[in-house]
């Protein structure tokens, strides 16, 4: 059940995203300038601003420095984590050549456990701030069922990562079975009790993507696009 | 179910307005609210409807509401609204009140332009019939002076007699003129209301031995700040057709802001085609005029510690930050900065057409707070800015709060410091 859900949520992601950006450039581009100045003399220094502007938020740090502090946080870390859940997919040999099989354990409990938990504080601070004036009042309810999906997500993740204790080859097992559309999770999973929580964390996540293009979640392409309108 | 018409009617202009980077602002403004710090307004009030992302989002919710999935089945999700009486007037209030500094735009991680999304809004006010009165009658005005200038002439070139004879007395040359309908001229000049535009300019012209006219027209565009492009290309035409008629090479404009933008960014984007001059700002004229030797300044002259105002359309709308600042400090023993400046100066918080409506005086001169806090801050006696709007602004600031200072424009400091040429 967990696992077509998996692939409808690839689907849609995917879909949905090709979708936006199609919505997108069938309109047509402003036949007004609106870049603002002082703008890049030629299109390397535009191009050089838009990854500034796109990764290191100089604006928000200008700004808020808290805000930015959590805000780099969720967004490096989170794209960490993502690359993370890549070594369900196999090892990467020159890192599992140099540490063995208990060492890349212990980088993957202390750094992904360590993720999930700046995760964790990250998103709670979005959220408390959203409780605040004036951030409540510009809020919707989209923010908050947004957040609190994300929260859901990184609690059951902690959640296997610190209590679970499954095998990385249990999770490799499960992740070949969708690999080979013939989902299923492998024994020392579906005779553990923690299996409803994998459960949960993958239909979830899945739940997430169906949204995300759809949200304004949208911003991790759509950001590229409209910072490079800045120096337009 | 007549007013449901009407309220789809009005969703439907901001759907026929919006262009690629206006679906990505509507698509990807997270609320972050980052921007409440960038806003003079908000800053000054605390009023949430000030706040940008707040009036976006007014724009934000009746779209979503009409052209999107997640509106038609889930309005409450993204708390849809119509628009009705209810979100115009609320839209009318902070939709007029913006100055378009774009101040939110550069402090946006997105760069959301704000003042361009409340463009939207304008046109979805104009179409209910709720344009600002005042903006209107201005625009109006400015069109009928168009279509009668031949009844305004003779008072035009009356008027300028005066004006003449004062730039003979500065001048000291019993020749020097104030052009007007030259054909063939290389520039064409266009002043504002009021001959203090057009006397400190006709003096340096006169310094620079350039062949200039003077427009008959004035730059500012009201039809701008209402919101309603047809209108204000058709004031904007007004100028375009007499340098065409009079073939000159390139048109300067006063210190005007939002007249440069008009017409050095919308204009040709409005008509669809390309200028057949060369458009100039007041601005980098002195300063190009200096850099090739064509008028000199008296070094060092002004005493009392000056400062600089960037006005929003001259700064970060049209990028001449370091121009007027070396003709200030060129002529200034005690040149001092303001903090934040350029890239990231406040608004003084009476652009977008806000000082010509009286309605808006407290409200104006309390959001200058911010302006008020940074001149206070630098103790200079002298505040330049090359925008009438912002030195309005700081006039009413300056008695409000008892500043003690003097508002300059740049063309009367280049102006009062000429070296007489041999």
């Amino acid at each position: 059940m967990a696992g077509v859900m998996v692939y409808v949520a690839i689907a849609v992601f995917l879909a949905g995203t090709a979708y936006k950006i199609y919505h997108w450039i069938r309109a047509p581009r402003s036949s007004v300038r609106l870049g603002m100045f002082p703008r890049p003399e030629n299109s390397f220094g535009r191009g050089l601003k838009l990854i500034k502007d796109s990764i290191v938020f100089p604006q928000v740090l200008d700004n808020d420095r808290i805000m930015w502090f959590f805000v780099i946080m969720l967004h490096i870390v989170g794209l960490g984590t993502f690359i993370g859940h890549m070594r369900m997919l196999g090892e990467f040999a020159p890192l599992y050549n140099w540490l063995g099989k208990d060492g890349m354990d212990t980088l993957s409990y202390i750094g992904g456990g360590s993720a999930g938990l700046i995760l964790l504080v990250a998103v709670l601070y979005l959220l408390f701030r959203r409780f605040k004036a004036p951030y409540r009042d510009i809020s919707v309810p989209e923010d908050y069922l947004l957040l609190l999906l994300i929260l859901l997500i990184i609690m059951l993740g902690d959640h296997l990562r610190f209590f679970a204790h499954f095998d990385v080859t249990d999770y490799q097992a499960y992740m070949k079975s969708l690999i080979t559309f013939n989902p299923a999770f492998p024994a020392a999973i579906a005779e553990s009790g923690a299996r409803w929580v994998l459960a949960s964390h993958v239909f979830t996540a899945s739940l997430l993507a169906i949204y995300f293009p759809f949200s304004k979640l949208v911003h991790f392409i759509g950001s590229f696009a409209a910072n490079l309108v800045r120096s337009d | 179910m007549a007013e449901k018409t009407i309220n789809r009617e009005l969703a439907n202009v901001i759907n026929v307005r919006l262009n690629r980077q206006l679906l990505y602002y509507i698509d990807i403004c997270t609320r972050c609210g980052l921007c409440k710090d960038a806003c003079h307004q908000y800053v000054a009030t605390g009023d949430v409807t000030y706040l940008p992302a707040y009036r976006a989002e007014l724009i934000r919710r009746v779209y979503k509401k009409y052209f999107t999935r997640t509106g038609r089945f889930m309005p409450s999700l993204i708390e849809g609204r119509e628009p009705d009486d209810r979100l115009l007037d609320e839209l009318y209030r902070t939709t007029y009140a913006c100055t378009g500094c774009r101040r939110c735009m550069y402090y946006c991680p997105f760069s959301i332009d704000t003042t361009w999304l409340l463009g939207v809004a304008k046109a979805m006010l104009l179409e209910a019939g709720r344009g600002s009165p005042i903006l209107t009658e201005l625009a109006g005005a400015a069109v009928m002076k168009g279509e009668n200038i031949d009844l305004f002439k003779d008072v035009i070139l009356e008027s300028l007699k005066d004006t003449e004879k004062e730039v003979q007395q500065i001048t000291g040359d019993a020749s020097a003129q104030i052009p007007v309908e030259k054909t063939g001229a290389q520039a064409m000049y266009v002043a504002l209301a009021g001959t203090h535009t057009i006397l400190p300019v006709a003096v340096i012209f006169h310094h620079a031995r350039l062949d200039w006219t003077l427009s008959l027209f004035e730059a500012a565009n009201y039809g701008y700040f209402l919101g309603d492009n047809k209108l204000a290309k058709t004031i904007a035409d007004r100028i375009v057709d007499e340098a065409k008629r009079l073939q000159v090479t390139q048109i300067i404009l006063s210190e005007c802001g939002h007249a440069y933008r008009v017409m050095k960014f919308l204009y040709e984007a409005w008509a669809k085609e390309k200028l057949p001059f060369e458009v100039k700002g007041i601005v980098e004229v002195m300063h190009e005029l200096v850099e090739s030797g064509k008028i000199k300044l008296k070094k060092d002259s002004i005493a009392e510690a000056v400062t600089y105002h960037d006005p929003c359309q001259v700064g970060r709308n049209a990028g001449f930050y370091e121009e007027p600042r070396s003709l200030v400090k060129a002529v200034s023993r005690d040149y001092r900065e303001m903090t934040p400046n350029r890239e990231k100066n406040w608004c003084c918080g009476g652009g977008g057409g806000v000082v010509a409506e009286p309605a808006m005086d407290e409200f104006r001169l309390k959001t200058g707070m911010k302006k008020v806090e940074q001149i206070r801050a630098t103790g200079a006696r002298i505040v330049v800015s090359p925008c009438e709007n912002c030195r309005l602004q700081l006039d009413g600031l300056n008695e409000k709060y008892n500043l003690n200072i003097k508002i300059s424009s740049l063309m009367d400091l280049v102006a009062d410091n000429l070296v007489a040429q041999k």
